[in-house]
């Protein structure tokens, strides 16, 4: 019977694209680990170790840093959703990601905050357009900006702090970058948006009677950038050194910016990509973007403490939200104290980089 | 007593151009109401665009072409109208009408307009009943009343011939043109609907000698000379090739009338002998198809005198 | 032997088959992912893919709506009304451009150009012009359909045969008549293919537009669950619209076979 044939052939064919699937084409000297990042000034300091070739993207290609820790890392650039959902499949080991939106995530997946990159300040904010000066003005109006993301949390945040209700006014999903240009054409009803850097900066170069009602620098240290890895990864043999090559990359670009020698092409460097914003600018963003510069700044993060009281807030946000299904488990310290936490933030990668730098 | 013969199509000393090429050169034909006129000619010759000139949509550089109506007043054709009907080799009929809306398409298109259509929709449809019935007639009467409800793509190729004529018959035009109607078609089809054009040419006939008016005239063009000498009752012969020299001309000026004389008349229950055409059939291709023999352009006129001498049988005699 | 027919039935087993496999090589997908995760929610098995149909359905604790109802509203308003006056648009523009060369010389070179640009890529222009609203998404659709449309009007007009027009004008045609009464039946039923051809990239634009403007419809919830990782909302989603897909083609494929039964005789 024919048809007899073309199931047989059907099926050799399937199996022979498992088989194909499943062999690992994988012979590596090092452990390689990947780290998904996106265009950010503290995450772009990824991309301009790799431009110093401190740290080669590719599989298999090792930088300088990689053969001193004595690990593969490939460096996926992406853009951030595509880092959230990339690390939510299990197809990365690390991303960079702030403390509101690893909390998702951890819930199927043990992660563990290593490092933190830097903190909003003044990154987040509303914008208004020149009839609005007080925020009692906008109530029953609509705010245009990224829903369950940092900008709706700033928002409510500020609410908060200045005696508002939430429900009182309507915040409503849009692309941060096409909300800036509805703001920067003037349309109509765009009186409100809340969006990020370079949108922040962009909308108010670009629209002379647009101005920040408010923003991130009334909740400092509330929204963090990070690097966050997998605690199953961490587990396997490299992991620490995966972290510690990682730290120091970060920290080693800190110092390039520290250096009035190469501080200015390396901000260049962060904002290549960013966005069009010239130096000058990059300057602002980078003090509205604060960095975590110094390993005893990562520490202090990560120790607990006033972080602990953000964590909860954060973590209390997400869940009336609806951004995480249940409340996550968030603990600070080793994995030996808290095994089960799923966020945990844990400051001994940055310490043992110290001492193993001394 | 001979009735007065009425002219229904005058050409007068039509050229045409293609560009610096002239293809039609001084062409004169009188067609006379209730003839079957066979028009052949080699290809290329230029009946396709003498067919176009009469229809109206290419109308004729140089010359012009009239239509005389009923009561003598000449019209100049210079775009398609209703009363010249056309029935071409293929596409005659809307891929998306059955066989009786095709047919009846004609009324409704002649007699009414968009507007009347739309905003006096109740007396619209009762005229379109009557089209219908008018039309499912006309095919009962073509022995086409089994199709009337196909579409043309479900009709053979005879068929839908047939209802390309009845579309045109509908109109009860002055003239109706078929442009190579039965080229496509096999020889036995073919034969019947020939056998249908004579029957039209033998109402004519009726109608003539009850005193009325014959009411089809029809100019079929073919490249069949067998066709044109059975179904015609004169034929016509467009040819390039003719001694044009002699008219002081340089080069050659493109076609015009070379040959016109009449031909037998059959009745459809009439059995054809094609042996008897072999010397007609010479004659024709000596005066239009013969590229060598280039002879004098009225050496085979003879059309109007073979009239006068009562050579014309049939509408004719 | 190339192109030898097989039997009906067989053809039917195969077509079942191949979707059988399909679902067998997701659940493998899913297998080997929660093997490495139980957690997973990226490839979810088909008992999280439940609770994702649930979450969808059911009228949601806070906003009191039921997601799948209130996204299908919103987005298929816009595809209806962004597909009519696309192909509105497109008609009027393929009859002028297939009737009078004037048009087809003017019109012609933007639509082949037009044809080649996404709308998506030109947000900007659409928030100046028409806003953000629901006119934004229907503006999107109508643009990003029409000049392919309009292409294949035109086509379709300058393919119908010359003879079929005269022979309109010796039956006592107007102009008006013959693009009422034999040009536009005549391009109906290519006019059904290229809109079904066309479903598939209006339904592209429009959740494109959706992820990146509104708070409402199919491309809003499948970027924002996308994002906080619940596939099993996502994937659901998705193959609703591909069933809506699906059913539009049949409805179509259907009303060219009802409507222009002279066309599906034709072929």
């Amino acid at each position: 019977m024919k048809m007899y044939k073309y199931i047989v052939g059907l099926l050799a064919l399937i199996c022979m694209s498992a088989v194909i699937w499943t062999v690992p084409v994988d012979a590596e000297d090092y452990p390689d680990f990947s780290l998904a990042w996106s265009e950010y000034p503290s995450w772009s300091t990824f991309g301009v170790a790799a431009e110093l070739k401190w740290i080669l993207p590719g599989k298999g290609d090792l930088g300088e840093l990689e053969k001193k820790w004595k690990v593969d890392i490939v460096l996926k650039e992406a853009d951030y959703d595509s880092c959230l959902v990339m690390y939510g499949a299990n197809q990365c080991d690390a991303v960079c990601i702030t403390n509101m939106d690893v909390l998702n995530p951890s819930l199927a997946r043990q992660s563990v905050g290593i490092l933190p990159t830097s903190t909003s300040f003044g990154a987040d904010a509303l914008i208004v357009s020149g009839a609005i000066s007080d925020i009692k003005q906008l109530r029953g109006k609509k705010v245009y900006g990224l829903a369950k993301t940092v900008s709706e949390y700033c928002f409510a945040r500020n609410l908060e702090l200045l005696g508002e209700k939430e429900k009182d006014f309507f915040f409503t999903n849009m692309d941060p970058a096409a909300a800036a240009m509805a703001m920067q054409q003037k349309r109509d009803g765009y009186d409100a948006i809340v969006v990020w850097n370079p949108f922040v900066l962009e909308t108010v170069n670009k629209r002379s009677d647009a101005r920040i009602l408010f923003d991130s620098t009334t909740i400092p240290g509330e929204i963090i950038d990070m690097v966050v890895v997998a605690q199953a990864s961490l587990d396997k043999p490299g992991g620490d050194a995966f972290a510690h090559a990682v730290i120091d990359a970060y920290y080693a670009i800190n110092r390039r910016m520290d250096n009035p020698e190469t501080r200015d092409d390396t901000l260049i460097g962060l904002g290549e990509k960013f966005s069009n914003l010239n130096l000058e600018s990059m300057r602002k963003v980078v003090k509205q973007t604060r960095f975590y510069a110094t390993p005893d700044e990562g520490i202090a993060i990560l120790s607990g403490g006033k972080t602990e009281d953000i964590m909860k807030t954060v973590g209390g946000f997400c869940l009336t939200h609806e951004i995480v299904p249940e409340a996550p488990r968030i603990a600070f310290g080793s994995k030996a104290d808290h095994p089960n936490a799923h966020f945990r933030l844990d400051s001994t990668y940055i310490r043992n980089f110290v001492n193993a730098a001394k | 007593m001979p009735m007065e013969r009425e002219i229904v199509l005058d050409v007068r000393g039509v050229h045409h151009w293609f560009g610096p090429t002239l293809v039609l050169y001084d062409v004169n034909l009188r067609i006379i109401r209730g003839e079957i006129v066979a028009l052949v000619g080699p290809s290329g010759c230029g009946k396709s665009t003498l067919l176009r000139a009469i229809i109206g949509t290419h109308p004729p550089e140089k010359g012009e072409i009239v239509m005389i109506e009923r009561d003598r007043s000449h019209s100049v054709v210079r775009s398609p109208g209703r009363d010249r009907g056309i029935v071409y080799q293929n596409y005659s009929l809307f891929p998306f009408l059955t066989a009786r809306e095709n047919v009846a398409m004609g009324l409704m298109l002649d007699q009414t307009s968009i507007p009347y259509r739309m905003f006096r929709y109740g007396r619209w449809r009762r005229m379109r009943r009557e089209h219908l019935r008018e039309a499912g007639d006309l095919l009962d009467r073509l022995m086409l009343g089994h199709a009337a409800d196909q579409y043309p793509s479900e009709m053979s190729g005879g068929m839908r011939q047939r209802v390309a004529i009845a579309q045109t018959m509908i109109m009860k035009p002055r003239l109706m043109m078929l442009d190579e109607p039965f080229g496509a078609l096999d020889e036995a089809t073919r034969e019947d609907l020939q056998r249908m054009l004579l029957t039209l040419y033998q109402e004519n006939c009726r109608a003539r000698q009850e005193g009325q008016c014959p009411p089809y005239t029809i100019m079929i063009v073919t490249h069949e000379l067998n066709e044109a000498i059975y179904v015609g009752d004169r034929v016509v012969g467009l040819s390039q090739y003719w001694d044009w020299r002699k008219e002081g001309l340089e080069r050659s000026p493109g076609a015009t009338i070379v040959y016109d004389r009449v031909a037998p008349v059959y009745f459809p229950d009439q059995e054809r002998n094609f042996e008897t055409f072999i010397e007609k059939r010479r004659v024709i291709r000596e005066a239009a198809f013969d590229a060598q023999h280039l002879q004098d352009r009225n050496e085979y006129l003879q059309f109007w005198s073979q009239l006068d001498h009562g050579l014309g049988e049939g509408i004719l005699a | 032997m190339l192109k030898q027919t097989i039997s009906r039935r067989n053809g039917l087993l195969l077509g079942l088959l191949s979707v059988i496999l399909l679902l067998a090589l997701y659940s493998t997908l899913s297998w080997r992912q929660h093997r490495k995760n139980p957690e997973d929610t990226t490839i979810p098995g088909w008992s999280q893919l439940a609770t994702g149909v649930i979450k969808s359905v059911e009228p949601n604790s806070r906003s009191g709506e039921r997601w799948i109802l209130v996204d299908s509203r919103a987005t298929a308003g816009r595809l209806f009304l962004g597909l009519f006056y696309g192909v509105a648009g497109a008609v009027l523009i393929g009859l002028l451009m297939g009737c009078f060369p004037v048009a087809e010389a003017l019109l012609a070179p933007p639509m082949s150009l037009l044809a080649k640009v996404p709308p998506t890529a030109a947000l900007a222009v659409f928030f100046v012009l028409v806003g953000t609203d629901t006119s934004m998404f229907v503006a999107m659709i109508a643009f990003g359909v029409l000049p392919t449309l309009a292409q294949s009007v035109y086509l379709a007009v300058r393919d119908v045969r010359q003879e079929m027009l005269f022979k309109a004008y010796t039956l006592g045609a107007s102009s008006g008549e013959l693009i009422w009464n034999v040009i536009i039946p005549i391009i109906m039923p290519r006019l059904i293919d290229a809109i079904r051809l066309q479903i598939g990239p209006a339904m592209v634009f429009l959740i494109a537009a959706e992820m990146v403007v509104g708070d409402v419809g199919f491309g809003y919830r499948i970027r924002l669950q996308s994002r906080l990782l619940n596939m099993s909302v996502v994937y659901p989603y998705l193959a609703v619209l591909a069933a809506f897909g699906f059913m539009m083609d049949f409805i179509l494929r259907h009303i060219q076979k009802k409507c222009f039964a002279w066309y599906s005789k034709q072929r």
